[in-house]
């Protein structure tokens, strides 16, 4: 198993008041599978993504990441789990603009002290295996959303990472480039065997995922399991 | 070398801030590296006056209680012939000295004639006196001829005191003073020449005359002082340390002062100029920190959402306050080039404009000169590198220490 969520809470504070983004959670999600966790806005989509991410920690419950305990962790341990365990992929991008394609892509490799040549060759084999080599030496501003997207799609993948988690990583696309990037992800999950996990609100991919999980009000409302052969 | 092309381009990227950064560091580092040049021709050219042009030389040896108990009684604590011998047995031994020679310095009255006034006058050998003077003598304005051994009672009359005697080369008047055993006594003199002191302070009351004939006006055999000149003034405070242990040793104890001990200037004109030199460093200091400050700052405010990711790629903490200090160090190192480039030129200017300014208390122009010292440079350009990384600490531990969470949801 990759991941085990165990009554796993996150309550914030607004001013006086406290709001339970995520509330009372169980979730198992086994190696190599393709996740989209939905619901409207507020249901608590981005929140059990940063959970499961190491970029947040719980109030209460247990996470177990690859067989870490997530609230074990330093904060030094969870940049390294992150590093090498996780890549992520992020709504709008998150590139660095000063960097051209291949560079940001090269980011995570160097910050395990990889040498620049090494980074570099497999920075670019990601590139071209998401389609943009022609454009490696572009920096973000000369890039569409589109292609800005598959950038951080190679650079999620760089590390060779167990899980992908994407927090709505087609929101900011149109919708052909949509479906682009969600078959592209869905063939890097049979090709590789990456596990993706993906918060989405668009119903029309809904139908390209092998599972999908319903949240509303921070709760899992409910678990189908779906083969999406949609895809094939 | 990622993060120094990150930290690099940042800097690029944010021109204007950037730019408006390092002019604040490189206009500090001129103005210190300007300033520091020209105080170090200052103390070189204060050290070559008090050790040539005053003719202290490196050392001035005394016997010892001379600056205690000489004034009640100066014959007691003056040296006889011997003891000047065996003092210079000793230290002309030492590699470093170039010349041992006694004085006698002795006041009283001058006299045309008509008029007198106090004078202070050096007894010197004068051939041992023009050493010590060496090139410094042929600065000072010189009317007549110098001392010679032809004109045992040839005097050098001090400009301001010449002529408020009205006495010109080749007249003659008479110094009286009393003798150590407390007689009168009148000595006929002829001023050989007149010569510029370089001091308001001095330039009415100075003599130079021969050792002998100021022996003979006190009526004495002794010396009250032995001044020793070497070969470097480094190396001064280690031959003073050395002469008092071999004198001693020798039985002849004394008491020896050095140049910047004597100087009238050296160590009030040096305590000054060190004072204003802290003073400027510290507003640079002030000016480099806050600006430093400020850009990283705005920077950190700006890239929040940048700082996230990479602390969610899995760069840590540490990792974000070294990309920020390396921006700061950046800013210092690239200020600081610019800074040595503008201290180059403007020194360029000062060297072909020539100026020069008469500083108070002195009687002739003095040059404006900037030193270039290259050590000095490295060291400022190394400091305020590393004053623009600690600067950037502060903003960058801000930034390391941001949440998660808030830093990715920052717009």
């Amino acid at each position: 198993m990759l991941i085990s969520m165990s009554h796993v809470t996150k309550t914030y504070a607004m001013g006086e008041s406290k709001v339970r983004a995520v509330d009372q959670v169980d979730l198992a999600v086994e190696k190599g599978e393709f996740i989209s966790i939905w619901g409207p806005s507020g249901s608590g989509k981005s929140t059990l993504l940063n959970l499961m991410g190491a970029v947040d920690r719980p109030t209460s419950g247990t996470i177990l990441v690859n067989g870490h305990d997530l609230g074990r962790l330093s904060d030094n341990q969870s940049s390294e789990l992150r590093n090498r365990f996780i890549g992520f992929i992020f709504q709008r991008y998150n590139l660095i603009p000063v960097l051209s394609a291949v560079e940001n892509v090269m980011i995570p490799l160097q910050i395990q002290g990889v040498s620049s040549g090494q980074a570099r060759q497999k920075a670019l084999a990601r590139l071209d295996l998401v389609g943009l080599s022609a454009v490696a030496r572009h920096r973000p501003d000369k890039m569409s959303g589109g292609q800005q997207q598959r950038v951080a799609v190679a650079r999620a993948l760089i590390t060779d990472p167990a899980l992908v988690i994407a927090d709505e990583p087609t929101a900011n696309l149109d919708s052909d480039t949509a479906l682009q990037l969600i078959v592209l992800m869905r063939e890097i999950n049979r090709g590789q065997g990456t596990t993706f996990v993906f918060s989405t609100h668009d119903p029309r991919l809904l139908a390209h995922v092998q599972r999908r999980i319903r949240l509303q009000d921070g709760r899992i409302q409910d678990r189908r399991e779906e083969v999406a052969d949609a895809m094939a | 070398m990622q993060w120094l092309k990150i930290a690099l381009r940042n800097l690029l990227k944010n021109r204007r801030r950037s730019l408006v950064t390092l002019m604040a560091v490189a206009i500090g580092f001129a103005a210190v590296g300007l300033f520091r040049g020209y105080t170090a021709n200052t103390y070189e050219g204060l050290r070559q006056s008090a050790i040539r042009g005053e003719g202290l030389g490196h050392l001035t040896i005394y016997k010892a209680g001379w600056a205690a108990h000489a004034h009640g009684d100066p014959q007691s604590y003056m040296l006889t012939p011997a003891e000047i011998e065996k003092i210079i047995a000793v230290t002309e031994a030492d590699p470093h000295v170039l010349l041992a020679t006694p004085q006698l310095h002795v006041a009283g009255l001058v006299s045309n004639g008509r008029i007198s006034n106090i004078f202070l006058a050096k007894g010197v050998v004068p051939a041992d006196y023009r050493t010590i003077t060496g090139g410094m003598s042929g600065m000072r304005a010189m009317q007549g001829q110098d001392l010679s051994p032809e004109a045992p009672f040839g005097v050098l009359m001090a400009r301001d005191l010449a002529t408020q005697l009205d006495m010109p080369p080749d007249s003659d008047g008479v110094i009286m003073a009393t003798t150590l055993d407390g007689q009168m006594n009148a000595l006929d003199i002829r001023v050989s020449g007149t010569y510029d002191t370089g001091s308001d302070a001095t330039n009415d009351k100075y003599l130079l005359l021969s050792y002998a004939y100021a022996q003979s006006l006190y009526d004495t055999d002794r010396a009250d002082r032995l001044i020793v000149l070497l070969d470097h003034w480094r190396y001064t405070q280690a031959a003073r340390l050395r002469f008092e242990q071999q004198l001693t040793a020798a039985g002849v104890p004394c008491e020896i002062k050095s140049w910047e001990e004597l100087s009238l200037f050296y160590s009030k004109v040096k305590g000054m100029f060190d004072m204003i030199f802290m003073f400027i460093f510290l507003i640079v200091l002030i000016i480099v920190v806050m600006s430093t400050v400020n850009t990283m700052g705005m920077s950190v405010m700006e890239r929040t959402r940048e700082i996230g990711t990479l602390r969610v790629l899995g760069l840590k903490r540490r990792g974000i306050s070294v990309l920020f200090a390396l921006e700061g160090a950046l800013l210092g190192l690239l200020g600081s080039l610019c800074g040595v480039v503008l201290n180059l030129v403007v020194w360029a200017v000062i060297r072909m404009a020539g100026p020069s300014y008469i500083p108070p208390g002195v009687s002739t122009p003095v040059p404006l000169v900037v030193n270039l010292l290259p050590v000095a440079m490295l060291v400022l350009a190394l400091f305020l590198t590393l004053l623009s990384m600690a600067a950037a600490v502060l903003p960058a531990r801000r930034a390391a220490r941001m949440e998660l969470v808030d830093a990715l949801g920052h717009v």
